[in-house]
């Protein structure tokens, strides 16, 4: 549909007033939102996590797509909320104790939200506990974890501790990224998975949900 | 006819040999000799005195030096080739600290002092003849802890996380313990005494040298609660100094910003300017400092180490072979290369150069991509730029771009308001100051930007003579501002990433 294309355009070239433009026409015209994210949004944004991963896109192309996709997804929430939609599935996503650093949580958390997931973003400097009582209050089943210093890295370990003392390891996925992180540290922490980079963040988040 | 020239330093007693023709600017630097208008002959800071041999006067020399000068021996460096076997003296120092000292109450002290700015990269140490405020000898090194980690924050995850906290406060007392004796070796006199050792760093070095923990450093919210200057004997570092001096550290301001650009601030006079100004360290740790007259605020930036070339693909330090500086010439590029041989990679300052060019060829967009999906551009074969090379200078020009918006916004301020803005450091003092704008990492008027030189290391002498109250006091006036903890600082540092159009 032409129309609709205009979506995927303005996604990709990061123009978040024609999103919304588009979005609130395509509404009008009693699209059905679903669609609108199957067949736009979530290729649109693949394509954006594509590009940046073969250097084509950098972090300021990222996160200016990622806007216009958040203005376009704004519109549409509301309705699939009403329509009883279930998202991909439930992220709870943080930067850990003690470290600041949300550029990269951020990138992540726009890939996942573009990608269909719900997210919940708990910001920076999360601890074990906030981690725990977001679990719980809503019924997420992934958790995606950041970290961007050695010394930081650490408290990924304490807040899975902190996971499986509270009871609830079995109920969720726990995902981890960020500079000094390897698929090693997340085999001995006990989390289920790593990922190097936003793009693969989000394939990793499918099949771990799909898992 | 032999194809290299022989040159022999004084006071510092070095010899070396470069390829004849070499520009002195393009060797001197590593031996002190600094280059505040950037080499284009405008002003004295480059100062040599020949002793033997012979250099050229060109016009430039002509205008700015006074006939008893030139008949002196005296030559602007920046203006002259190694064309024969050279004897030269470097004596800008001294007239850089007795200018730059003028409004301080400074004394003369007997004795000596030594002087040294710890680098994360390099250290650098004089000794001073504390009478006259002469420069006796100098002497740079690497800093030995970089290979545990380039940039500040690997060092203290290596500290902490690693457990090598000793393992780097021992290299380095090591280092400029060894410097301090090449020093004495090259400039003391029997009976000479050491009546005073002062050292400048971020607060990192400073933790690293003074053995403190660096756990608070680690994470958030980064501070740390030895803010003070420590002073240590010899005893307590295990070095033996003639006159047995104080070893001073300098106080930290906070965060990361240490008494390094404390001793900026002195340098370059900004806390006594009633006109704003601006004080930014090009380095491995950016840090910006804001002065209003009433105020002053400060900060530091992790702008990584792009500028200094690393973490380029083939990039390296300022030395031999480095394409040090690039032009456009007939819709290509034309390359400086240091020390007048080929080139085989490119430092921080060609860097900017290459990627200014490539903008107005349009071989890179604004926001950063090479044109058509290249991976690559030659500048000069065999060395290249790469697309990820772009992006860590996107990343480092982002941050320092950043960092001086978010911190002028602090004050309320334009940047067109800024009377002065000094740069610190080698990188500073060597970058095109067009090539800086064009890239958006210096977004201000032409001559509003100052190369002010090692501003550390000048800190640093002046706190030979000076009282230590006045520098601790300063460090308690100069506010410290957590940028990443501003609700702008992401939307801020993304935007300053892409490249003016």
């Amino acid at each position: 549909m032409e129309d609709l294309k205009k979506l995927y355009d303005a996604i990709l070239t990061g123009n978040f007033k024609i999103a919304r433009e588009t979005t609130q026409q395509a509404l009008a015209a009693g699209i059905d939102p679903q669609a609108l994210v199957q067949q736009q949004m979530i290729p649109a944004m693949d394509e954006v996590g594509r590009r940046y991963e073969a250097n084509e896109y950098f972090v300021p192309e990222l996160l200016i797509s990622a806007r216009a996709m958040k203005a376009s997804l704004e519109l549409i929430r509301p309705l699939l909320a009403a329509k009883g939609a279930e998202p991909a599935g439930r992220v709870v996503i943080g930067t850990v104790k003690g470290d600041l650093h949300d550029i990269g949580k951020n990138l992540v958390a726009a890939m996942l939200e573009g990608a269909g997931f719900e997210v919940i973003d708990l910001g920076v400097d999360v601890s074990p506990e906030k981690f725990i009582a977001a679990l719980n209050e809503r019924h997420a089943t992934l958790v995606a974890m950041s970290a961007l210093l050695t010394t930081t890295m650490n408290s990924m370990k304490t807040t899975v501790e902190a996971i499986k003392a509270a009871g609830v390891r079995q109920k969720v996925k726990i995902m981890i990224g960020g500079a000094p992180v390897t698929q090693k540290y997340a085999d001995e922490i006990g989390a289920d998975g790593y990922s190097n980079n936003a793009n693969a963040a989000v394939a990793l988040a499918r099949k771990l949900v799909a898992a | 006819m032999n194809d290299t020239v022989r040159i022999h330093l004084r006071p510092m007693g070095v010899t070396f040999e470069v390829a004849r023709h070499t520009p002195l600017q393009d060797v001197l630097f590593p031996y002190g000799v600094e280059f505040p208008c950037g080499g284009k002959g405008k002003c004295k800071g480059c100062r040599v005195r020949v002793i033997e041999g012979a250099l050229a006067v060109t016009p430039e020399q002509e205008r700015m030096l006074s006939a008893e000068e030139r008949d002196g021996g005296w030559r602007l460096s920046c203006q002259c080739r190694a064309d024969e076997d050279l004897v030269l003296e470097l004596a800008q120092w001294e007239a850089q600290i007795l200018a730059d000292t003028s409004s301080f109450t400074f004394a003369p002290r007997r004795g000596l002092g030594i002087a040294v700015d710890v680098g994360t990269t390099t250290l650098v140490a004089q000794l001073l003849d504390l009478e006259q405020a002469d420069v006796l000898a100098v002497r740079t090194a690497l800093n030995p802890q970089a290979r545990f980690g380039a940039d500040i924050m690997s060092r203290v995850g290596y500290a902490v996380a690693e457990h090598g906290q000793d393992k780097l406060v021992d290299v380095v007392r090591r280092q400029i313990e060894r410097m301090i004796a090449e020093l004495l070796e090259a400039g003391h006199r029997p009976g000479q005494e050491i009546v005073d050792v002062v050292l400048v760093g971020n607060t990192v070095m400073h933790h690293l040298f003074c053995n403190l923990s660096l756990e608070p450093l680690s994470h958030y919210p980064f501070a740390t609660e030895h803010l003070a200057g420590v002073t240590l004997s010899g005893a307590d570092l295990g070095w033996e100094i003639p006159g047995n001096p104080p070893v001073r550290f300098l106080p930290n301001i906070g965060g990361f910003v240490g008494s390094d650009i404390l001793a900026g601030v002195v340098a370059t006079h900004l806390h006594k300017d009633s006109r704003p100004n601006a004080l930014i360290d090009l380095g491995t740790n950016g840090e910006i400092v804001i002065g209003t007259g009433d105020r002053m605020l400060c900060a530091s930036t992790a702008a990584g180490p792009a500028f200094e070339g690393a973490r380029i693909y083939m990039g390296m330090r300022a030395s031999t072979g480095a394409i040090s500086a690039v032009r456009i010439d007939a819709g290509g590029f034309s390359c400086h290369v240091l020390g007048n041989v080929p080139p085989r990679g490119i430092c921080g300052s060609g860097l900017v150069d290459a990627v200014a060019c490539a903008l107005d060829l349009q071989l890179i967009l604004p926001g950063g991509r090479m044109q058509g999906g290249e991976k690559s551009l030659t500048l000069a074969d065999p060395v290249k730029i790469s697309q990820t090379d772009v992006r860590e200078l996107q990343l480092a020009k982002g941050a320092i771009a950043a960092g001086v918006r978010l911190l002028l916004g602090q004050c309320n301020l334009d940047a067109a308001a800024l009377a002065r803005v000094h740069l610190a450091g080698a990188f500073g003092n060597y970058i095109e100051t067009a090539s800086a704008r064009r890239i958006g990492l210096l977004q201000f008027r032409a001559d509003q930007i100052h190369p002010a030189g090692n501003t550390a290391l000048l800190g640093a002498k002046i706190a030979l003579f000076a009282d230590p109250e006045i520098f601790a006091t300063l460090a308690r006036k100069i506010t410290h501002v957590s940028l990443s903890e501003l609700p702008d600082f992401q939307d801020t540092y993304v935007e300053e990433m892409l490249f003016p159009a």
